[in-house]
């Protein structure tokens, strides 16, 4: 119903495509567009044509009709009717011609019209047929108002549009001679030189300047203008395509054979302006990055580098010296770059820069091909020989060229054997990665993840493993390399298709935006006009269409990049489909070997090994795979990331959830190839419980447990026991288990130092209550003692790091024993119990055992190891009545009432086998007053869960043992009014002491994390002596928790702000490094664990395990500034020095 | 290889050069010498010179024993004083651990690292260096007596004075090794002379400045007397300072220039200068590292004592020199604590970066000292805000310990090993029963 009513001019301009309609209407009506087209001289035109947009019907001409269809397929209709208005008004005698339609029989445009070309549904034809020229001037203006804005300047380059000679597909040198000869240089000398030609005029070749009228311009802008003239060729061919990724490779390599010619005729006017014209003098250009791969862009920097010599006498006589050489040489290679980019009448085409050369910018412009070949052999880095992977001879001497290429050829096939490849190649990878600003981070399409440089680089770096071995792969242009690399069994089939795709979608859409303005950019425009214009221009329907499309190429390559490099290394036997590649042994070997696999023969039989066999479990390992080497290749140690794997698969592989995990969950299986590699100690627990693999799943695995939900564990574990040594196994591996859960939250960032050293040390008490019940059920046995009718109970004082809560992963569990008689029982009687229950505890703990132990260690005992290792209540209370030396009050600053007899549920006796008591027992005080508090030592953080392991030890008197012997030594450990002078002087003398005796021979004082220079024990006998002598008054101050005690300190204004934090910063510093060495390093005793090393490769690892601390030596600096400072503090505040 | 070493492989082979001493300094500013033969030097160049470090002052941890020395192409020298024929060239080193990396010990990688910071805030640190030392007649025996090679006194031309000689010779012989001298004149003490090099980017005047004190040393070893650039070798004359004028450049444009403003000098200088004030007292262990320095700093005569600037007041710590009209580049200040016996490039890395925290945080710069600071009472000094210098090093040892500024441009390792050096040092000193107290206390 529609199509029978007559249009209104908005419709049909809407139906064209135009989205600024007012504006477009009286464009429309403009008396010079409408002289054009109605094929009349301007001025008779004009006032009849129909009314106006919205009053009326209007009946279009032939050739209205056919330039609005064609308007409907250009990029933006809105700007090419814009500028074709501009056009008609400057030149319409030449833009007639161009938008006539056939019957009006114009001249020279061959007739398309009728094969329906507004829909682009072409009949078939042998050969695609040629746009019109109206089609290519109308996608032309609609895609570039920069090369509009040339042609409104020089009309006569519509005569070109005219012509439908393709712009691609030209031979180089053809190109060549029309640049050569627009500055009147003869293209068949050997050296060209500018206005040695007769000068042509217009000349006869197709693609010469056309002569604006203008007074004979310069050489510089003669070139110029006939550089954009073959642009204007190139552009057209380009936006008139059907399939803008299509012709991609062949726009691209035009462009790069006209930033040759450009460069040949810029030479060519640089020599015109030496006497000699520098005769004598060989100086070739070689092309570099794009220009040298043969796929520039429409506007970049033109990447060269020079190679001069003296040209050679017909004797064999050089002409000149060699200093002469460079000199002339590197005045025509200066004179060149200002040709092509300096200041002139016309705009520049784009800036040569040699930055590539040996030295960058510092090193001489031009130089020797012996000089070139004598630095690349000593001097250059890996990714300078990336970079020459690129040479090409554009211009000049081609013979000295090429004699250049094949000089330093071998030289870049040999890189991947020099010894920093890995660590090049892997920080040229973070390079491309990191070096976008972040403003940009998300608009960039060359560099940044997903970019282009992504695939240049994957494709560069492949071709560096193998071209050494492989000569077929060596093409300078990137879509080449990567169908050789296919070709040659290197990538698999599908992936390198994809990637290509992906690479020239990213390429055209950069094109076209460049293309725009001729500007030089490599950014996703934001406008809603620009990428209207873009999606139009690339056939994508709608901007968000186009967006989209962008987005997910970008997420593509990112995962191609894994796919391409890593995928091929699995063994021919483990293919599934016949698209994928499989490397042959050595090419394997080479590219484990580059990723930083320092076994690659071990690593392939891994490899094997786990993708070998058609079971369920090797044909997920072959999907999973490729992108675990390459997490692994990004940890510390990758070859034991893999060989963890392997290990975990050959005891897991089989289990139903295992693979399906890290199948389908990519976030665990990148976790685990962080653990993996990062961590001896962890690969290694792994291994032992994979079942904590699942926590890598989900994040709320990693948190620690809590000491209610593992008391709770463990008093299940203990009443299913049947005999003592399953217990004990039992219980050893839960704390086992815990250590791990620990470890892989402090490696994955998601535990801080603090957390883990109190998940660490919950672990630890359990244990040691659970233990004391698996005891006290032996010493029963021995005894024909019923439960409930024990002589003694006894009480665990936790000491040390683990009455502070503070344990690392190796510290063992310092303790003391307290025992009380109970029922009567004769104090011998008591004493024996006790001491058998202590003696059976210490061992069932610290034996050898397929479990890890907790070496039990009561050293801090009264009298230390000459003391009775129990003692009763009473004999506590006479000793310290008695005694009170310093170092005792001081140790007992942590001492944490941990757990005693558990009161008896079920009647049991030792013929039962049965462990069984409540270890979660609700009331920790049975029978006990309400008015006491908690035994337990001030939890840090005043946390409750503290109180839960104080399972009620013996209430006599109205109160458990633990309160008692709490209560019993706080006056000791928290004096009132302070300690005397006296001891405080002692305190500062054992210190002092202790700092001397007690570092292991050899031990650098700065580098010991625990006894040296602003260590841990700086810290806290820092914060101690504070607690010695203010906790009477600062009851924050009674904790057994350094970081709570600190705090409490500086709450208290013991501290200043700064010194707290001071010391905070040394002692957290301090604890992650030395948990870090434990899961690096995997051995948890030894001198080494707490020193900070002096390699390189421990301090790398530990560096990157911890993860925010910088590199190894960053890290070294950064421990020994802090600890410093920690000193300072410490020897003002605990030395009193001032 | 780039063109520098090429040059220098070219000039080893057409000069017939058959030694190749290479450089470096350790932490305490003492030269060391390894010398190759032509026949190694591409490998130097190319791999470094492998040596064991733990044997040299401050250069490793025993750890790390090994160590490379790379030669810098751009300073090849041939030495004069070698003779024409079969001569010996030198080239200062970088120190590198085995894998490649700038050595933490290593006094030029300071400079270098503390260069690198200020170029990342666009300057460049120029320093004219005025050196000062004494010629003494030959000991003969360890203990004998020193005499100064003449009587003169400030400027004093003397008549057949061998200093003459000295002085032309030791200028040949620096110009010939493309070191520019600016003037040289006899100073105040007795046998003492001044040679003022002429300013250059701080690197190349500390590479100079070694090679300057080597040529002296050797210059006067050929006119039989003995050259000393020890701080104070006469307790009743003149120390040796060795009075720095420094200047920060922002391309070519001299950034302490503002014509106009307060004796020439912009907001940038003013803040340097303030920056030198606050932290003066913490860079004096490494300006003045002897206990001898002291002993110049608190003798009176030029060396500055208090902590004050001014405008051409030779009494204070930082002089603004009198401004020549027109020459805006050739704005600068002095600074006029250092001795001749520094660590040069500690010592240029230390006043860059006081000064460079200077202009970081904004110091604001007292008014500046018009009076002779030496005659004012404790009391005025107190009153205007000026503090002493340290009277010792065991107090400058105290002052630096507190620095993280000192620190942080040291790098933990020479600052670590610096301290522990100068307390030995400062230890062994107090241990000493010297002429003083024997001749004062004997009788009692």
């Amino acid at each position: 119903m529609q199509s029978r009513r007559p249009e209104t001019l908005t419709t049909h301009l809407i139906r064209a495509g135009l989205a600024d309609l007012t504006r477009s209407a009286s464009l429309w009506r403009d008396p010079d567009l409408v002289a054009v087209l109605d094929n009349r001289p301007r001025g008779s035109a004009g006032a009849d044509r129909g009314p106006g947009p919205d009053r009326g019907a209007v009946i279009l001409e032939p050739a209205a009709t056919a330039l609005l269809r064609t308007l409907a397929t250009v990029a933006d209709p809105d700007l090419a009717l814009l500028q074709l208005v501009r056009l008609a008004a400057a030149a319409p005698d030449r833009l007639r011609p161009v938008l006539a339609v056939p019957d009006g029989g114009a001249p020279g445009t061959r007739d398309a019209d009728t094969r329906g070309d507004a829909d682009g549904k072409a009949p078939d034809e042998d050969e695609p047929p040629r746009p019109t020229a109206r089609e290519r001037l109308l996608r032309v203006l609609g895609a570039s108002s920069a090369l509009g804005d040339e042609l409104v300047r020089h009309p006569a380059l519509l005569d070109l549009i005219s012509d439908s000679t393709p712009g691609t597909g030209v031979p180089a040198a053809q190109v060549r001679a029309e640049l050569l000869r627009a500055v009147d240089a003869d293209p068949d000398a050997a050296d060209p030189v500018a206005g040695t030609l007769a000068s042509s005029g217009s000349g006869p070749g197709s693609g010469t300047v056309p002569s604006g009228g203008d007074r004979s311009p310069s050489y510089t802008d003669r070139l110029r203008r006939a550089y954009r003239a073959r642009l204007l060729r190139i552009a057209a061919t380009d936006v008139t395509a059907p399939e803008p990724t299509a012709v991609l490779p062949a726009v691209a390599a035009a462009l790069a054979d006209l930033a040759a010619a450009a460069l040949e005729a810029a030479l060519a006017v640089a020599r015109s302006e030496e006497e000699d014209h520098g005769a004598g003098v060989r100086l070739a250009v070689l092309g570099m990055g794009k220009t040298g791969g043969h796929e520039l862009n429409y506007i970049s920097d033109v990447d060269v580098v020079y190679v001069a010599e003296p040209g050679l006498l017909p004797d064999g006589a050089p002409a000149c010296d060699e200093d002469e050489a460079l000199r002339v040489a590197a005045r025509l290679a200066g004179r060149l770059a200002q040709v092509c980019s300096g200041a002139s009448a016309e705009p520049a085409l784009w800036q040569v820069d040699a930055a590539l050369r040996p030295e960058g910018k510092q090193g001489p412009l031009v130089r020797t091909l012996a000089s070139h070949v004598a630095y690349y052999e000593r001097w250059a880095v890996t990714w300078e020989f990336q970079a020459l992977l690129k040479a090409r001879p554009v211009a000049g001497d081609l013979a000295l060229g090429e004699a250049y290429c094949a000089a330093v050829g071998p030289l870049v096939w040999q890189a991947v054997e020099r010894p920093n490849f890995v660590e090049d190649a892997r920080a040229m990878r973070k390079r491309v990665e990191d070096n976008v600003p972040v403003a940009e981070a998300d608009r960039q399409i060359k560099l940044g993840k997903g970019g282009l440089r992504d695939v240049e680089f994957t494709v560069q770096l492949l071709q560096l493993v193998h071209g050494r071995a492989d000569e077929d792969i060596r093409s300078r242009t990137t879509l080449d390399a990567l169908a050789a690399l296919s070709r040659g069994g290197y990538v698999g089939r599908d992936h390198a298709r994809r990637m290509g795709e992906c690479y020239r979608f990213l390429r055209a859409l950069e094109h076209r935006i460049q293309l725009f303005r001729l500007r030089r950019t490599h950014l996703m425009p934001t406008d809603e006009g620009d990428l209207r214009r873009l999606a139009r221009g690339l056939g994508q329907g709608g901007a968000d269409d186009l967006v989209k499309t962008w987005r997910s190429v970008r997420r593509e390559v990112r995962d191609l990049h894994e796919a391409v490099y890593y995928r091929p290394l699995l063994p021919a036997t483990a293919l599934l489909s016949t698209g994928e590649a499989s490397l042959a042994p050595r090419a394997a070997m080479a590219r484990f070997a580059a990723t930083g696999y320092r076994d690659p023969a071990g690593a392939m039989r891994h490899v094997q090994a786990l993708t070998d066999g058609v079971s369920r479990r090797a044909a997920i390992q072959r999907q999973l795979l490729p992108v675990l080497l390459g997490w692994f290749a990004e940890g510390a140690d990758p070859d034991e990331g893999l060989l963890a794997f392997r290990k975990l698969s050959d005891t897991l592989g089989s289990t139903h959830w295992y693979l399906r995990l890290l199948r389908d969950s990519a976030e665990a299986a990148s976790r685990l190839a962080q653990v993996l590699s990062s961590s001896r100690y962890l690969a290694d627990a792994i291994g032992r419980s994979p079942e904590s693999v699942r926590w890598l799943a989900e994040s709320e695995s990693l948190t620690p447990r809590g000491v209610r939900r593992l008391a709770s564990e463990a008093d299940a574990l203990l009443g299913r026991a049947q005999e003592v040594d399953a217990a004990t196994v039992a219980l050893r591996a839960l704390r086992r288990r815990e250590l791990a859960r620990t470890g892989v939250g402090e490696v994955l960032g998601a535990l801080g130092p603090v957390d883990a050293a109190r998940a660490i040390s919950d672990a630890a008490d359990v244990v040691l209550a659970g233990g004391l019940r698996i005891a006290e059920h032996e010493a029963r046995a021995d005894r024909q003692v019923a439960r409930g009718d024990e002589p003694a109970r006894l009480l665990i004082v936790a000491m040390g790091r683990l009455g502070g809560q503070e344990m690392g992963y190796g510290s063992d569990a310092d303790v003391m024993f307290v025992y009380e008689a109970v029922g009567g029982a004769p104090d011998k009687e008591a004493n024996d119990y006790a001491l058998a229950v202590a003696k059976n505890l210490r061992r069932i703990l610290s034996a050898v055992g397929p479990e890890p132990g907790l070496p039990v260690d009561a050293d801090l005992r009264p009298e230390g190891r000459n003391g009775p290792l129990v003692r009763s209540f009473e004999s506590y209370v006479e000793y310290y009545s008695r005694w009170s030396s310093p170092w005792e009050a001081q140790a007992l600053l942590r001492a944490r009432a941990l757990s005693g007899t558990l009161s008896v549920v079920a009647a049991g006796g030792p013929d039962e086998g049965a462990v069984e008591a409540s270890l979660s027992d609700g009331d920790p005080v049975p029978g006990g007053g309400a008015s006491v508090p908690p035994v337990s030592a001030a939890p840090v953080d005043g946390d409750e869960t503290g109180s839960e392991l104080d399972l009620g030890p013996g209430a006599a008197g109205g109160r458990s043992l633990g309160a008692r012997f709490t209560a019993l030594i706080d006056p000791l450990r928290y004096p009132e009014g302070g300690p005397d002078a006296a001891v405080l002087r002692e305190v500062r003398r054992i210190k002092a002491r202790v700092e001397s005796e007690r570092l292991p021979r050899g031990a650098d004082p700065a580098r010991h994390l625990k006894l040296g220079r602003g260590g841990v024990a700086d810290v806290e006998w820092t914060v101690q002596l504070l607690q010695l002598q203010h906790a009477f008054e600062v009851p924050g101050l009674r904790t057994t928790g350094t970081v709570a005690a600190l705090k409490a300190a500086r709450d208290a204004g013991l501290l200043s702000d700064d010194d707290a934090e001071v010391l905070l910063e040394a002692w957290r510093l301090a604890s992650r490094l030395r948990s870090a060495i434990v899961l690096w390093s995997g051995r948890t005793t030894g001198s080494g664990v707490d020193q900070l090393p002096h390699d390189s490769h421990a301090l790398t690892g530990i560096a990157r395990l911890m993860g925010d601390v910088g590199t190894g030596p960053e890290l070294e600096e950064l421990y020994l500034r802090v600890s410093r400072r920690a000193r300072a503090v410490m020897e003002r505040v605990f030395y009193g020095a001032e | 290889m780039d063109r520098q070493q090429e040059f220098v492989l070219r000039t080893v082979e057409e000069r017939d050069i058959r030694f190749i001493r290479l450089w470096f300094t350790d932490v305490l500013g003492v030269l060391k010498s390894v010398a190759v033969a032509p026949a190694e030097l591409e490998s130097a160049f190319s791999e470094g010179i492998g040596f064991d470090g733990s044997a040299i002052e401050g250069l490793t941890r025993v750890f790390e024993a090994d160590m490379v020395a790379k030669p810098d192409p751009t300073t090849f020298q041939v030495l004069p004083w070698r003779g024409e024929r079969h001569g010996t060239g030198r080239m200062f080193c970088d120190i590198l651990t085995p894998d490649g990396q700038p050595s933490l010990a290593d006094s030029r990688n300071v400079l270098k690292r503390t260069l690198a910071k200020a170029s990342d805030r666009g300057f460049t640190f120029y320093t004219h260096p005025e050196v000062e030392f004494y010629l003494f007649n030959q000991l003969t025996k360890s203990d004998s007596k020193l005499e100064p090679v003449d009587q003169g006194g400030y400027f004093d031309h003397l008549a057949r004075g061998s200093t003459h000689d000295f002085r032309r010779a030791a200028i040949t012989m620096l110009e010939s090794m493309g070191i520019s001298v600016e003037f040289s004149h006899h100073e105040a003490g007795p046998g003492q002379n001044e040679i003022d090099l002429r300013y250059a980017d701080a690197l190349t005047t500390a590479d100079n400045l070694m090679t300057f004190r080597t040529v002296v040393k050797e210059v006067a070893l050929e006119q039989g007397v003995f050259a000393s650039f020890m701080p104070k070798p006469l307790a009743d004359q003149p120390g040796s300072g060795m009075h720095t004028h420094v200047s920060l450049f922002e391309d070519d444009r001299n950034a302490f220039y503002e014509p106009g403003a307060q004796f020439e000098l912009s907001k940038t200088a003013r803040q340097f200068i303030a920056g030198l004030m606050v932290h003066a007292g913490e860079i004096t262990a490494v300006t003045n590292q002897y206990v001898n320095s002291y002993k110049r700093l608190w003798g009176g005569q030029e060396a500055p004592s208090y902590v004050s600037w001014g405008h051409n007041n030779r009494s204070a710590l930082v002089r603004v020199p009198m401004y020549k009209p027109g020459k805006g580049n050739s704005a600068r200040i002095e600074y006029r604590a250092l001795d001749s016996a520094a660590n040069p490039y500690l010592a240029f890395a230390v006043i860059l970066a006081a000064g460079l925290k200077g202009i970081e945080e904004g110091y604001d710069l007292l008014d500046h000292t018009e009076d002779d600071v030496w005659e004012l009472t404790s009391a005025e000094r107190r009153a205007l805000g000026i503090a002493p210098l340290p009277r010792d090093l065991d107090e400058a040892i105290q002052f630096m310990e507190k620095s993280e500024l000192v620190a942080e441009t040291l790098g933990e390792h020479v600052f670590d090993y610096f301290l522990r050096n100068k307390r030995e040092e400062w230890e062994a000193y107090s241990a000493q029963v010297t002429q003083f107290e024997l001749k004062r206390f004997l009788q009692l």
